[in-house]
Order: structure tokens, then sequence, then C-alpha cells
């Protein structure tokens, strides 16, 4: 999963940014409005989180800007938690809203149920028969035994189950999974597909030759 | 409440105006027209007195029928007069018969003078003219009552003559009025009326004034209502929006159809009021806005921070880096909690220390030469010219202007440039002039360079330490001094920040 930060607070911003890639989530990071709408135009991302406050423009002025093209899940960070701001927000298109200094687990989990809902499933547990892979603990199980699995093999399994059904190209894979700074290569991808059909079975993810990947289940 | 009522009280003045007014106008209605009728009525008198005169002197007048009447028709006419006794002998005309010669024995008295003498119809005739009805006599100088009418009251006395006139002259007795005469024989003739029918028609001219003036009240307190709500409604108006803007609807004013009236102009001016209150209001709360956010972005740095830290076992290096970070964060809170509290005191006047004779030379000097190695360090001139310029005032909180400013400069100045600090006594004024060879700021950017939490570049402002207070803070001190801060910039040139305080005298 692949988030922007528009956030002008340095300390706050690296902060963040590394409790997100710790979550496995890969992170965008702009420092004004300017260069978080750029971002946020260009890639397709599963969240963005916009602080309210920005140089340059702020966080209404993104939003709104930002709604005109793309319905990308909006989270918004702000000192200015008056009920008025929060309606502001949320009836200017965000999708939440949560004020700061926050709880980073709440922020956490706000971003998870973010992503659930932007992939259609409100429910926390998805099953792919007996794999079942739990978006809150990021834990997978297997016929009920836990396994273990890299924050990158997760964040594959994730996107995947949370497109079940859907062919996934690599591209997609790629802009969805890995940040602006990531160089990994095409093949370190069948590297981590390799080892979740290693710990999972081998029929759970279907390669569409040419086209990505499936799970059909 | 309804004594209090502006509208009440213009209703209940208006009445008493009104009532006061009309009540007035009545009486001198009522006054005039009496003594009006009541000279119409002596006229009257005045006129059958005279015609009665002539005709007891004998002579004819006008009243009397011309002298065309005086021959044979006057005989025919005294006749007439015998006939009828009754007319001419009642009351105390019984008791004076005998007193007096027979009224219809003309001829000369006892004392040889001549006898009054009535030509026949004389009498009737001279109270033909005018309106109908009163009530005539005539005496003899005697005193014996020689004529009189059938009508008239019972009681007829004669009237008491003042010395020897011969003036016409009037009483008033028991509701009637009575003119007498005096000829100068003596003889009296008098003429008189009910006062009656004069003040019935007093009452009732007293009554149809009063139905009058109740009508005119009622429909003038009737128009006074009208009037005051007429008058009152902008009133109301301004009431509802004000009671709707202290409601919280800050950006509400009142609407004025008529700006030139008084009314218009009270709203125009409750309007500006309004205005400030609510710029006031926004920039308070602008301020508030600004240092929450301020306060709860370091908040939120800590409590990730550490959260993130706590998540999962760290190796030292990254907690040691964790605690750094926190640190940093912290010290940067603590800026900003010292920064707003001493602008919160700054604010309510008690944020300086006693005032003291001080030389701002020597404050800015220790103060700029405490920071010549950070100048040095950047590869700054930094030149002090300092001479004295003595006022009173709070050193160390001058000597925080100072290093704020020259802090400033340095911090935008690049590599090479000069950095000036001066001071001078000028007249009234002691002056302390700042000057950078720096980056300069930008002409939109100026007016605001003084506020509090202001934002131009506030990223990089706030990457390096700056909590964006310090310059509101010196403006602050500053006019706690009864001093103005201000600032002249060309971005690219530098900028100059000049400080004036009043010059002070040893408290």
């Amino acid at each position: 999963m692949r988030i922007l930060l528009i956030e002008d607070e340095d300390r706050l911003r690296t902060t963040l940014a590394k409790a997100l890639r710790e979550e496995g989530y890969a992170v965008d990071v702009a420092e004004d409005g300017v260069e978080g709408l750029h971002k946020a135009g260009q890639n397709d991302y599963n969240v963005v989180l916009l602080d309210v406050m920005l140089p340059g423009r702020d966080g209404w002025t993104v939003l709104r800007e930002l709604r005109k093209t793309k319905a990308t899940p909006v989270l918004m960070l702000t000192a200015l938690d008056a009920a008025s701001d929060r309606v502001r927000g949320l009836d200017g298109g965000a999708d939440d809203y949560l004020g700061k200094p926050f709880d980073l687990d709440e922020l956490l989990a706000r971003v998870r149920a973010l992503i659930r809902r932007a992939a259609g499933t409100a429910r926390p547990d998805i099953e792919l028969g007996d794999v079942r892979v739990d978006t809150r603990a990021r834990s997978v199980t297997r016929a009920g035994v836990p396994v273990v699995l890299t924050a990158r093999e997760y964040s594959i399994l994730e996107y995947l189950a949370l497109h079940r059904r859907e062919v996934v190209t690599r591209t997609e894979l790629f802009e969805h999974l890995f940040d602006e700074n990531d160089d990994s290569l095409s093949n370190l991808l069948d590297v981590h597909v390799f080892n979740i059909r290693k710990k999972l079975g081998h029929d759970l993810i279907v390669t569409r030759r040419g086209l990505g990947y499936c799970i059909e289940r | 409440m309804v004594i209090r009522s502006i509208r009440w009280r213009l209703q209940l003045w208006l009445g008493f105006l009104l009532v006061g007014v009309l009540a007035g106008f009545g009486l001198m209605v009522h006054q005039l027209q009496g003594v009006t009728q009541r000279g119409l009525l002596k006229e009257d008198l005045e006129r059958r007195v005279a015609a009665l005169n002539l005709a007891v002197r004998g002579g004819g007048g006008p009243a009397s029928g011309g002298p065309r009447s005086l021959g044979g028709p006057s005989e025919e006419e005294a006749r007439e007069v015998r006939r009828i006794p009754p007319l001419e002998f009642r009351g105390s005309g019984d008791r004076q018969r005998p007193m007096g010669p027979p009224p219809d024995g003309p001829g000369m008295s006892r004392s040889g003078r001549p006898q009054a003498r009535i030509p026949e119809g004389a009498f009737e005739l001279a109270l033909s003219g005018g309106p109908p009805g009163g009530h005539a006599a005539v005496w003899s100088r005697e005193g014996v009552l020689l004529r009189r009418t059938e009508v008239g009251p019972p009681e007829l006395p004669i009237p008491r003559r003042p010395g020897r006139s011969t003036q016409m002259l009037f009483r008033d007795r028991d509701g009637l009025l009575e003119c007498y005469q005096f000829t100068e024989l003596g003889d009296c003739v008098l003429a008189g009326r009910s006062l009656q029918p004069l003040e019935r028609a007093q009452r009732r001219l007293a009554w149809n004034l009063a139905g009058v003036g109740a009508a005119v009240l009622a429909l003038g307190l009737g128009g006074g209502w009208w009037l005051s709500t007429r008058a009152l409604r902008p009133v109301e108006e301004i009431r509802a929006a004000a009671e709707r803007i202290s409601g919280g609807a800050l950006s509400e004013r009142i609407a004025t159809t008529e700006p030139d009236s008084e009314v218009g102009r009270l709203a125009g001016v409750l309007n500006a009021t309004f205005d400030r209150l609510e710029a006031a209001f926004v920039r308070q709360r602008r301020f508030t806005d600004d240092a929450a956010h301020e306060l709860r972005t370091p908040l939120a740095v800590l409590l990730v921070e550490a959260q993130s830290a706590l998540s999962r076992d760290r190796s030292p290096e990254e907690y040691r880096e964790t605690l750094k970070a926190s640190l940093a964060t912290a010290q940067q809170m603590r800026r900003l909690t010292d920064s707003l509290l001493q602008l919160a005191r700054l604010d309510e006047g008690d944020g300086l220390g006693t005032a003291l004779p001080l030389d701002l030379g020597e404050v800015a000097r220790a103060q700029a030469e405490a920071l010549r190695p950070l100048a040095i360090q950047k590869g700054l001139l930094l030149e002090v010219l300092t001479s004295s310029a003595p006022v009173c005032g709070d050193a160390e909180r001058l000597g925080q202007v100072v290093t704020n400013l020259v802090a400033n400069a340095i911090q935008y100045t690049p590599s090479g440039g000069t950095v000036k600090v001066r001071t001078v006594a000028s007249g009234d004024d002691c002056s302390l002039v700042v000057e950078d060879s720096g980056i300069g700021i930008a002409v939109e950017d100026l007016p605001h360079v003084f506020d509090r939490f202001f934002r131009a570049d506030r990223a990089r402002r706030r990457a390096e330490g700056h909590s964006g207070l310090g310059l509101a803070i010196c403006r602050a001190i500053v006019e706690a001094h009864q001093g103005r801060i201000s600032v002249e910039s060309a971005p690219g040139v530098g900028s100059v920040f000049s400080v004036r305080i009043p010059v002070g005298k040893a408290a």
C-alpha cells in the first residue's frame, strides 16, 4: 500500500514516514501543498495524509483541487479540531479527520480502515480458502497456524487479497507497494511472490502470463 | 417594563402635550366666545337704554320712530299704555304709587321740574330692536317706577346713582345683566336680559369643544403611535441585528437603507464597530489557532516518536536517535510556551520589570557583541556603532529586542555580508537601527513581519528553531516602552529594522 504524506513540519514528517514504512507501507512525502498536489495527481495512492496548515496552498485547497481529478482516500491531519473544522474537512471531500496530536495506533487503524473501504470490504479479516489475512494485526494464518511473512511479502499478499478475483498488473503492484525512493527491480517482485507461494501454497497466487497476478479464491 | 419602553413614553408625553394644548385651546375659545357674546349682549342693552333714554326725554330718536311719531300718535300710545296698567305696576310699583305721581298723569312734579314723560308707544318701540326678550324699566327722578315690561324678574330695584353720572352703567345680579342710565334730570332707564341663554350656549359650546378635543386627542395618539412605530422600526432592526451578532453571527451587519438619517448614521457607526470587533476577533482566533497548531504539532511528533520507538525492539542507536529527537521537540515546545507566556504578559501590561534609566547604546553593544561569534562563524562583518542613548526601561527586555533583531539579521544574511547595529539619541527619541545586507523581505510580507506566527517561509523558519513570535515579542516590548518599531526592506538588498524609544528621564 502506498501512502502520500503531506506535512510541512520536518520532524513530524520524518518520524511519521518512518513509522508508516515500518508498518510496511510505501510512503512518499511532500513538504507543502504544491508539491503534495503534484504528487497526488501523478500517482495512485491508497491513502493521502494531508495536513491542513500548509505553506503555499493550504490543505483545504489541496483537497478541493485533488477532488477534481481523483477519488483517492484522504485523511486530514490538523491541529484545528473544532467541530466546524471537522465538518468542513469531511464536507470538502475528506474521508476521515484526525486532530493533532494524535495517537499513532489510531492513525494506523484509520489508514487501514480507509484502505479496506476503498477496496470495498469493511471486514478486517480476509479469508482466502484456508489462508486468513488479518489486516489489523498484519498477520497471516494457514489452517489456523500462524505464518511469518516479511513486511514486503505481507504487503503484496494484502494488496492481492484486497483485489481478489481481479488481475493485478506488475505495474500496479509497483505503484502501490514501492515508494518513489525504492529502486527494487521487477524481478524482486517475482522473488517475493515465490516466497509467499512457498509459505502459503503454490495455488494461492496465480500468474497470468503477460498480465499480472491474481488470487482466484 | 411598559413605562421603560421609549414608544410608550413617547405616547405618554404626546398624550400630555395634546391634552394640554387642546385644553388650553378649548378654554380660550370658550372664554373668547363668552366675552364676545356678553359684549354683544351689552351692545344690545346699551342700544335699548339709549332708545329708552331718548324716549324718556321725550325726544324721538331713531328707535322711537323718528320725529314723525312725536305728534298725534304719541297721545294714542299714551292712552294705550294707560289701558294696561298691570303691565306697569308690578312688584314694588304698587308700593311706590302713593309716593309718586300717577304714571298716567304726565305733568309737573312737586319740585316743579318737568316730570319724565314717556310718549305713547315709545317704550315698546325702544325695546323693539335687536333680539326678542329682555326686560326694561323706567323710574322717575324720585325713584318711582314709571314703566316696566311685564317680563323680567319680579324684583326690580332701582339702581344706585353714582354721583350725578349720566353714563351707561351695568350691573350683574341673579343671572341678569342690566344696563341703566340716569338722564340729566335724574330719571333712570334700565334694560336687562337674563344671562341664562348665554350660559346655556356656553355650556353647549364647552361640550362641543370637549367632544372635538377628545376626537383630536384620539387621532393624535393614533398618529403618534403610527409615527413612533415607523420611527422606531429601524431601532428595532438594529437591536435584532446586534442580537444576532452578539449571538455569534459576527459577519452579520445592520442593513441601512437610509445611511444619512440619524438612525442610518448610528447603524453606520455600529457597523464600523462590528467590523473592528470582527477583525479583532478574527485576529485573536487566528492567533489561538496558530498557537494551538504550533503547540500540537510538536506534541504529535513526541507521541509518534515514542509510540513508534516502543512498537518494536530497537537498537540502542535507534533509541538514542528517538530520545534526541524528542528532546529537540520538547525544547522547541519550551521556547514556544515561553514566548507565548511572555506575549500574554506583555499584552496584559505586566511583561516588563521595573523601569530604570539605562543607556540603550550600552545594552545594544553588549548584546550585539555577545552574538559576534555567531556572525564570525557565518562569515559576516558585524559593525557595532553605538553612542549614548538614555532611555528608561527594562534592560533585560530591551536586550532581548537587540538579540532578536541582530540574530535575525545574521540568520538572513548570506556569508560575506554585513550587519550594522547603531544607536543614536536625537531630539526626544533614542533609536536603535539594525541593518543587514541579507535576502530582504518581500513587499507583500512587509506589513506582516511583526504579526504573531507570521507565515512567510514558515517551514524553513521553524526548521531553524524560530517560533514565529520573535518579532511580535520585539514589537510588544518596544510598545510597552512607548516606542515604535518599523522595518524597511528591499528583496536581495537587505532590511533595516528601526526601534524608536522616547528619551528617558530618571524616574
